[in-house]
């Protein structure tokens, strides 16, 4: 039995047709434990009741807006919340977010969606990798570790500087995509990290050093000319 | 304040100048005046000169030519000889109270001032003397008298006293003038409060009151306006946000059972293809409604700018890396091309990625026989404007359409149907633009594809 799936989830919207929508997506995905709520009164009495695990608000409500729904909820229960409004002003969803809020979905939205954003959300909230936050992976023969920053290479091991392990996060959090130059500066030296490019430069030539089984004719952490790197994982 | 400062130093300037020519002029008219009186044909000096030279010894006595003999008549002038002894040798016109025979002490009295009421006047003539006397009351004889150190220091006193006459001319200017320009000034600064739609109230005082006025009312015109253009902007952008706010819902529902139905096994595939359709136009749909949403804001300047520090360098390669990074299909490449990377604005981010993306975005849209997009960045430094240009060498517009592209479609500037899309993506950048304080200018010709060239402001 998936875990995830046991959830219970609260729908609140005034429109009946969008809570029918969102409800058949959800029980289609095999969410069965679904409330729905047309306005603020009785999604709190619901939450009181039934202490969903996760409640998907929207904006305009006919009681309450859901942004107050949301400070009367935060009163007695930290449950997750999810933001499905028709307004998708900047300030509406940093209101949203600032509020607490765990995500903020705009509609029109599809479906497919809105359901990964439910399920990161749970499994963020109620499945954490235990202690375990930076993973480990292969880069062909060699091993990358970032939780204790060392890579293995020919059965020996290779510490990571806290630069380098900065750098191979951020390319690994987007791999297989590019990352630019900026993103990368930014992730190593904060804020405005434009003076580093030539920095960066030298650093990448460290990890590759570190990384690739011959570091001048990279595999797996490869140049984009002009815009940034790549990192490329190939079993 | 300027402008006063120019009226002030105007008025007293012109105020020194008239005076001194005011002085020129008098002095000059006055001397030629003086020296007419003194050196004219006419004067004392001319008559007795004359009859001094004309006059000559004959067998008994003297005589005179007829032009002196003139000249004296025509003074109504009597005129004398004296001889060494006081006796009147010869006489012409001689009123008979005038004694015939004169002491030294006489001669230097009336040499000096009045024979018996008649202004005299003296000339040596081969051990005699000429007296040329006019008629009472027609000349008044003063013989001023000097220190030599009183006239030596003349010209620093006649140079002080002009030095001194300039200096009071200067005060009392600045004064008249200091006083005029303060009645003026509430004005001059309501005038330039108006020209800038400040709201003004000018106290209403002096001469000046009318104008003051007028302003007043001007002013009052101008917040009324600028105030229900404000509430007709707000109010039309208000009803754009509200239309798509009332769209997205329904349009939830059409997104989301058609992409449920494109996942559907239940129904063909051809069934499937056209839900896929119908979800694919709901996105279209979409981004038309966020598009229409950001434009209206920005045409009634109710976006919020996030401004920050931004180099242009970065927006365009996290642009193309986007645009690479989601399966960019293999017939359009993507160039970057910078030769200003230092090049640092300030900008709003997520809207300058909003515009570059949907330009390069056209280029991929009319260009669906591939192309090659390049993002180039040119600066050079100092205060020159930024330049990022996104051209592409694809089918490219025909010139005269080119300023069309920018007006919003159905607007009574744009001249020619929106042929292609929505027709927002590119009025859409150049609010952007302008939201920069840059400007936007397109280049394109039939089969050269289509440069657009955003300038802004460096910082």
């Amino acid at each position: 039995m998936d875990l995830i799936k046991n959830r219970k989830i609260l729908i609140v919207d005034d429109e009946y047709e969008i809570r029918v929508m969102v409800e058949g997506f959800l029980r289609k995905e095999g969410f069965f434990r679904i409330y729905t709520a047309s306005d603020s009164q009785t999604a709190l009495a619901l939450c009181r009741a039934e202490k969903p695990d996760i409640a998907i608000l929207d904006v305009m409500l006919p009681d309450l807006d859901g942004f107050e729904l949301l400070t009367q909820l935060r009163t007695f229960t930290p449950m997750p919340v999810i933001f499905l409004s028709a307004r998708g002003e900047d300030e509406d969803r940093l209101l949203g977010l600032g509020l607490g809020a765990d995500d903020y979905v705009v509609k029109p939205f599809l479906p497919r969606e809105l359901l990964l954003r439910i399920t990161a959300v749970l499994k963020r909230v109620y499945m954490p990798i235990p202690s375990e936050q930076f993973p480990v992976f292969h880069l062909g023969e060699i091993s990358v570790d970032l939780e204790s920053a060392t890579v293995h290479k020919d059965n020996r091991e290779y510490p990571l500087t806290a630069k380098e392990h900065a750098l191979l996060v951020k390319l690994y959090e987007s791999r297989g995509r590019i990352v630019t130059i900026d993103a990368l500066c930014q992730a190593g030296w904060g804020d405005d990290g434009t003076s580093y490019e030539n920095t960066l430069m030298v650093h990448i030539r460290r990890i590759r050093s570190k990384v690739e089984a011959d570091p001048s004719n990279p595999q797996h952490l490869l140049t984009v000319r002009g815009l940034g790197y790549k990192l490329v994982l190939k079993e | 304040m300027d402008a006063v400062k120019v009226i002030l130093r105007r008025f007293v300037g012109f105020t020194i100048i008239l005076s001194i020519f005011l002085l020129i002029l008098n002095i000059v008219m006055l001397s030629l005046l003086i020296s007419n009186e003194i050196k004219g044909e006419n004067s004392p000096k001319a008559v007795l000169q004359n009859v001094a030279a004309s006059l000559h010894k004959v067998d008994a006595g003297y005589a005179l030519n007829d032009e002196a003999k003139d000249m004296l008549l025509q003074n109504q002038a009597w005129a004398m000889l004296l001889n060494k002894e006081g006796d009147v040798d010869w006489e012409y016109q001689l009123p008979a109270e005038i004694p015939r025979a004169f002491s030294v002490i006489d001669v230097a009295k009336f040499s000096r001032s009045y024979l018996m009421g008649y202004p005299v006047f003296v000339w040596e003539h081969s051990d005699s003397l000429v007296v040329i006397g006019f008629p009472k009351q027609s000349y008044a004889k003063y013989h001023p008298y000097f220190l030599v150190q009183w006239i030596s220091s003349l010209p620093t006193r006649i140079v002080l006293m002009v030095v001194g006459n300039i200096a009071i001319v200067l005060l009392l200017s600045i004064i008249i003038g200091t006083s005029f320009v303060k009645s003026a000034k509430p004005l001059i600064e309501g005038i330039h409060a108006l020209s800038k739609e400040n709201p003004i109230h000018v106290e209403a005082k002096g001469i000046f009151r009318d104008l003051a006025y007028s302003i007043n009312s001007t002013s009052d015109m101008l917040q009324e306006k600028n105030e229900s253009l404000k509430m007709r902007d707000e109010a039309r952008s208000n009803w754009i946000t509200g239309i798509s706010h009332d769209i997205r819902t329904p349009l939830s529902m059409i997104l989301g059972y058609a992409s449920e139905l494109e996942e559907s096994s239940d129904i063909s595939a051809e069934q499937r293809r056209q839900a896929g359709i119908i979800r694919q136009q709901g996105e279209n749909l979409r981004s038309l409604i966020a598009d229409l949403n950001l434009v209206s804001k920005l045409e009634y300047e109710m976006q919020p700018l996030n401004l920050e520090v931004t180099r242009l360098s970065a927006i365009a390669r996290q642009v193309t890396t986007d645009f690479l990074n989601n399966d960019l299909d293999d017939r359009y490449q993507i160039n970057l091309n910078v030769t200003g990377d230092h090049a640092k604005i300030l900008a709003d981010r997520k809207l300058l990625m909003r515009a570059v993306t949907n330009l390069v975005q056209n280029s991929i849209n009319h260009n669906p026989q591939g192309c090659t997009i390049e993002l180039a960045i040119h600066y050079d430094s100092g205060h020159l404007p930024c330049r990022f240009i996104v051209s592409d060498d694809g089918v490219g517009i025909s010139n005269p359409d080119l300023k069309d592209l920018l007006e919003l479609p159905y607007s009574s500037q744009r001249k020619t149907p929106v042929r292609t899309g929505h027709g927002l993506g590119l009025p859409m950048v150049a609010r952007i633009v302008s939201a920069h304080q840059g400007e936007l200018s397109l280049s394109s010709r039939i089969g050269q594809g289509l440069a657009v060239t955003m300038s802004f402001p460096s910082i």
